[in-house]
């Protein structure tokens, strides 16, 4: 059992891939179908260049303040795709790319980002929670959606994401403990990117992994190279089949970096020195799965540059799209605050109505 | 003496049944000892004594019920006798009382309340009738009420002219000056224009009389100005050939007397109007000029303009399209005998929906009736009289002419509507079979 | 009809919502199996089953929290806060996220929850248990909170709740949990949500109130008696208010009242008093007032009688907005 033999107390990581994208643990190398793997790069790579892009924008002043997941494209593409369809996302705010895998468009993706609420109306059948702020409640909402499929007896799994910081909250603890007593199908992943905006990982905790923390909540707990996408798969779909048999919640630690800031309005170079950024960088998770594919002939340079190519321009027309979009409506901005406005409520979204008008038409004169 | 409450013991219950007594009465009970148990919902409970002394007297026999806030029993502590009364089974209505237990209990629970007291049922989900205008209080401030009563003036007997009929101050002093007038038909106040009034020219001194107005008079003049004020009125004028109906009435004079009912061409001619304001129900209405709504009725409330020695009054026939034509005969006697003895009461003269006004009485024919406001329309009936007329032959014949004048709410009413009203009544009037049978 | 308490109407609109809404699920600390610390939710756990009806760990994020999941994912929660006192640690969730959801999705996700939640004072309990919150709540765009007063409309308001596609902070008070029984419809019903309940008609003032301070304002009328003739309004919903039930009703009488319960400042009176303000002020005789509890955190049970509002003094309030020239 794969959660027996790496126990995160003893310091064991789990690893499938080397940084050179070499198979060094055979045993647990996942085997997933040709197609899935490119889908897989291809989400990976989408996701680091629409990131690049949108950094660029931001310094543009054409894009807001956002997250960007530059290094933690395998922590997160891996997982999504151990899951089916049916099983539910609920992020943090880190997560583009994991949103991306799932059935978030790049559209909706960057419109919530760029302020419009439209872009956390995901499609129909796309189960993903939007974009969750305050750091910690989504896991006790995770475990929520777990708790309602086990009521209802489907076999849906829910997978939750928390940064490392995010596990020194009260939340955290809440949400992973009612599912460790309800036994609930339930996946959290730490995405451990050593850093809380400027505060390392060793002051969120004096536990020496965040995996071991599992244990005082009597689940298994694993701690994974986070930027190894088949053992992220790989210890992901153990976890969803143990949540599929009601065998209860897992914890997963992705170990993984932050290769940019916490938002485009953070420095990173005030806490941590560009000979660090260097060592992750050789460690880069795209670079490795490259190299996985390319020795299974799945996939070669002439390729990758097409693909580059290729997403740059869907990138950039997808960010004009954006910028083209209509703003939200006066009607929109009112009507979701429940199913029905109040009388009151409609009285004064009319009363602004009517001095917007008055505006307008005043601006004739 | 410690009357010895049973209390919410923290579990949020509020009744258990006696189990055991550990006790007699005349034994004496220890501070703490366990005296009874106590059966409820969750846990047998064991009740320990409050205090050393003799169980005098126990709140219920092993089996009976006991609520929270109930005595438990009575037990003489030799403090003296001031609680020394019998300790009935109270009803459970109090809060637990000083003596509880709420330092030990401090149950997370506190104290509620129990009781067995019942709240009317709701009617919410069922249709809740129309309440009848005319039954609700006196509209007057708790200052206006108290001076009322201090005057020694029935309230409800006033004619309010304060906002929304409200009955002022002023009203009431007007009232206790001891003038027990009938209060004119519901005059509402206009929206404010009466009072820019032009002022008064200056009068000679010399020569002239002053008398003040009654109170009747008065009522009258408002009522006047504000129609005058507020309704743009026309009138409709024709003669009516009504022929058959004085044959009709002649012949059935007789078979009236016989009903004790006096046959005159008045009730005749208010059936007339009733089928007419039925098939035009703008001219039962009122229109509220405030939130320019059509107010339609389905009630037909008929004025009958009354002259009295005092002046001008107008009770109204109540529901007048669901009596009789001698039934009509006998109300209009009654009500115009009770104007002239002034006994009229106030809700003979509201809720008037369309009024007649019979000046042929005093040999008029023609003429502008007066809109009682807030009504659409009057019907000013003049004397009959013999007339020539042109009959289906182009001859010229004697014919019984009644000349009708129609005033209507212009706002509401045009010309046209006004005529076909006419039309209508002039049909009925014309054909007293038609009258009859339709 | 049965005759029933508060309290029993609760579990009664409970039993029947979990019966024909298999969606529906409940859950609170000491809910499930012993029925609630005040006996609100009994034998429900036992009709309804483990799955439906359960205790919690002492995690009132967590409560909160997973009903948004819950909620999410096709259930319609039913979530119980032991006092309102403590509803502090999973204020955060219902703020920044039951409150919004709609919202913030633009309409994919809503929250059909229920949090009940035992609320005010008068029962002589320890601290944190007699809180009356009602304004922190409506403050807050996209919940809605409702407070019944009577039986028949804790049945029907907690019906509506239930029902409600979006997040209902219903508010149980609970010196009046079991202080009088009234019939109460065995079949399904709801009040409406957002509707005032006229108590009784009348001409000189409009007095508003809601909770266990509406049988206190019942006591103080009848002490009036006939002298002043008083329009009483059970407001019910407090988010989204019924204003214009009271507007209306200020303009027939001139003058209004708001009795509660909650501490003055930015109490749901100093609203209701800006709405009359805003569309009755041609038709005020006096100024629109309000008694309420005073400005202070509320006193153990030994010194609860100085923060009280009651009958006697609700009487002479009335009386001096009735008078006032």
């Amino acid at each position: 059992m794969l959660f027996d033999q790496y126990d995160p107390l003893k310091g064991e990581m789990f690893t499938v891939l080397d940084k050179d994208g070499k198979v060094v643990n055979k045993d647990y190398e996942p085997s997933i179908d040709d197609e899935t793997l490119v889908h897989m790069y291809k989400t990976m790579q989408l996701a680091r260049i629409a990131d690049i892009k949108a950094l660029q924008y931001q310094r543009q002043g054409r894009m807001l303040t956002f997250a960007p997941v530059q290094g933690q494209e395998a922590s997160q593409v891996g997982p999504m795709a151990a899951t089916e369809q049916k099983d539910w996302l609920v992020p943090a705010f880190r997560e583009a790319a994991a949103m991306l895998y799932k059935g978030a468009t790049l559209y909706q993706n960057y419109l919530y980002w760029y302020g419009n609420e439209l872009g956390s109306q995901y499609d129909e059948g796309v189960n993903i929670m939007p974009v969750n702020v305050p750091i910690g409640s989504q896991i006790n909402h995770a475990a929520g959606v777990a708790h309602a499929a086990k009521i209802k007896g489907t076999d849906e799994v829910a997978i939750t994401y928390i940064g490392d910081g995010g596990t020194s909250n009260g939340e955290f603890h809440e949400g992973v403990n009612w599912g460790g007593v309800y036994d609930l199908p339930m996946v959290t992943i730490i995405q451990n990117n050593q850093y809380a905006i400027s505060t390392p990982r060793s002051q969120a905790t004096r536990a020496k992994t965040l995996a071991q923390k599992a244990h005082a909540y009597g689940i298994p707990g694993i701690q994974v190279d986070g930027n190894d996408a088949l053992a992220m798969y790989a210890a992901t779909s153990e976890a969803v089949k143990r949540a599929r048999n009601g065998e209860g919640p897992t914890l997963i630690e992705a170990v993984t970096y932050r290769m940019g800031p916490h938002t485009t309005s953070d420095d990173p170079t005030i806490y941590r020195s560009e000979e660090e950024v260097n060592e992750w960088r050789e460690k880069d998770p795209l670079t490795r799965f490259y190299k996985y594919l390319a020795n299974r002939k799945l996939w070669n340079k002439e390729k990758d540059d097409a693909l580059q190519e290729e997403l740059k321009k869907f990138v950039a027309d997808t960010f004009k799209q954006v910028e083209n979009a209509p703003h939200p409506t006066l009607d929109e901005v009112f009507d979701y605050t429940y199913e029905t406005l109040p009388k009151d409520l409609k009285r004064q979204k009319e009363a602004i109505r009517a001095y917007q008008e008055q505006q307008e038409s005043g601006g004739d004169e | 003496m410690i009357n010895f409450k049973f209390a919410d013991i923290g579990e949020g219950i509020h009744e258990g049944v006696i189990l055991k007594w550990n006790y007699e009465v005349g034994d004496t009970v220890e501070e703490g000892e366990t005296m009874v148990v106590v059966e409820t919902d969750k846990v047998n409970a064991e009740i320990p004594a409050p205090d050393n002394g003799v169980l005098k007297q126990k709140g219920a026999e092993v089996g009976e019920e006991i609520h929270v806030g109930e005595v438990l029993a009575v037990i003489d502590d030799g403090s003296g006798d001031d609680d020394a009364e019998e300790a009935p089974k109270e009803e459970a209505k109090e809060t637990n009382d000083d003596d509880d237990d709420e330092e030990e209990g401090a149950s997370v629970v506190g104290a509620v309340e129990t009781s067995n007291e019942v709240l009317p049922a709701s009617d919410e989900h069922k249709k809740v009738e129309r309440k009848e205008p005319s039954d609700r209080p006196a509209l007057a401030t708790p200052v206006a009420r108290k001076l009322a009563k201090d005057l020694g003036v029935d309230i409800k007997t006033i004619e309010g002219t304060g906002p929304g009929g409200r009955v002022m101050k002023e009203d009431i002093r007007a009232a206790a000056e001891g003038e027990k007038e009938a209060p004119a038909s519901d005059a509402p106040r206009p929206s404010g224009e009466a009072q820019t009034r032009p002022a008064m020219p200056k009068l000679p001194e010399e020569g002239v009389r002053r008398e003040k107005v009654s109170k009747l008079r008065q009522s009258i003049v408002k009522a006047m100005d504000t129609s005058n004020q507020l309704i743009p009125a026309t009138t409709i004028m024709d003669e009516i050939d009504v022929s058959k109906l004085v044959e009709f009435r002649n012949e059935n004079k007789g078979l009236a007397k016989e009903h004790d009912a006096k046959l005159t061409y008045l009730p005749l001619i208010i059936k007339a109007v009733i089928k007419t304001l039925k098939q035009y129900p703008i001219f039962n209405a009122s229109f509220d000029h405030e939130n320019q709504e059509i107010v339609y009725k389905d009630f037909f409330n008929i004025g009958v303009a009354v002259d009295t020695p005092d002046g001008l009054i107008v009770p109204n026939i109540k529901n007048a399209d669901q009596k009789s034509i001698f039934e009509l005969a006998s109300e209009i006697d009654r009500l115009a005998a009770s104007a002239r003895e002034r006994s009229i009461g106030l809700s003979e003269l509201q809720n008037t929906t369309f009024s007649v006004t019979n000046y042929g009485a005093f040999g008029a024919k023609l003429g502008t009736p007066v809109i009682n406001h807030p009504e659409t329309g009057i019907l000013g009936i003049g004397a009959i009289t013999k007339k020539p007329v042109v009959n289906d032959n182009d001859e010229i014949v004697v014919g019984h002419v009644l000349p009708l004048s129609l005033t209507i709410d212009h706002r509401v009413i045009d010309g046209g509507d006004g005529g076909r009203f006419m039309l209508q009544l002039k049909q009925y009037l014309n054909d007293p079979m038609l009258l009859l049978l339709s | 009809m049965a005759t029933m308490t508060l309290l029993k109407a609760i579990n009664n609109a409970l039993d029947q919502q979990l019966k024909n809404d298999k969606s529906v699920v409940l859950y609170g600390e000491d809910a499930g199996f012993e029925g609630g610390v005040f006996r609100v939710t009994a034998g429900l756990q036992k009709t309804h089953g483990k799955d439906r009806v359960f205790d919690t760990p002492i995690s009132e994020a967590g409560i909160i929290g997973t009903a948004i999941g819950m909620a999410s994912n096709g259930m319609r929660p039913v979530t119980e806060i032991q006092f309102s006192g403590f509803m502090f640690p999973g204020f955060n969730q219902m703020a920044v996220h039951m409150a919004r959801m709609r919202n913030r999705s633009r309409g994919k996700y809503n929250l059909p929850i229920v949090v009940r939640m035992p609320y005010g004072g008068g029962v002589r309990a320890l601290e944190h248990h007699s809180e009356s919150l009602e304004t922190l709540f409506a403050h807050i765009p996209g919940l809605k909170l409702v407070i019944p007063s009577t039986p028949y409309d804790a049945k029907g308001l907690m019906t509506a709740a239930i029902k409600d596609n979006d997040p209902v902070i219903y508010f149980e008070p609970k010196k009046i949990y079991r202080a009088f029984k009234q019939e109460v419809p065995e079949e399904e019903y709801e009040v409406e949500i957002g509707k005032a309940r006229t108590v009784q008609e009348g001409s000189d003032i409009t007095v508003v109130s809601w909770g266990a301070m509406l049988h206190e304002t019942m006591k103080a009328i009848k002490e009036i008696g006939d002298d002043i003739s008083v329009e009483l309004i059970d407001l019910r919903t407090i988010a989204p208010m019924d204003s214009d039930a009271v507007v209306e009703s200020v303009k027939k009488t001139g003058r209004l009242l708001v009795v509660h319960e909650a501490v003055k400042t930015l109490g749901i009176g100093s609203e209701l008093i800006s709405r009359v303000n805003e569309g009755a002020f041609f038709h005020l005789e006096a100024q629109p007032t309000r008694l309420t509890s005073p400005d202070i955190t509320v006193p153990l049970p030994k010194g609860e009688r100085h923060h009280i509002v009651d009958a006697p003094r609700i009487k002479q309030e009335i009386e001096k907005v009735a008078y006032f020239e």
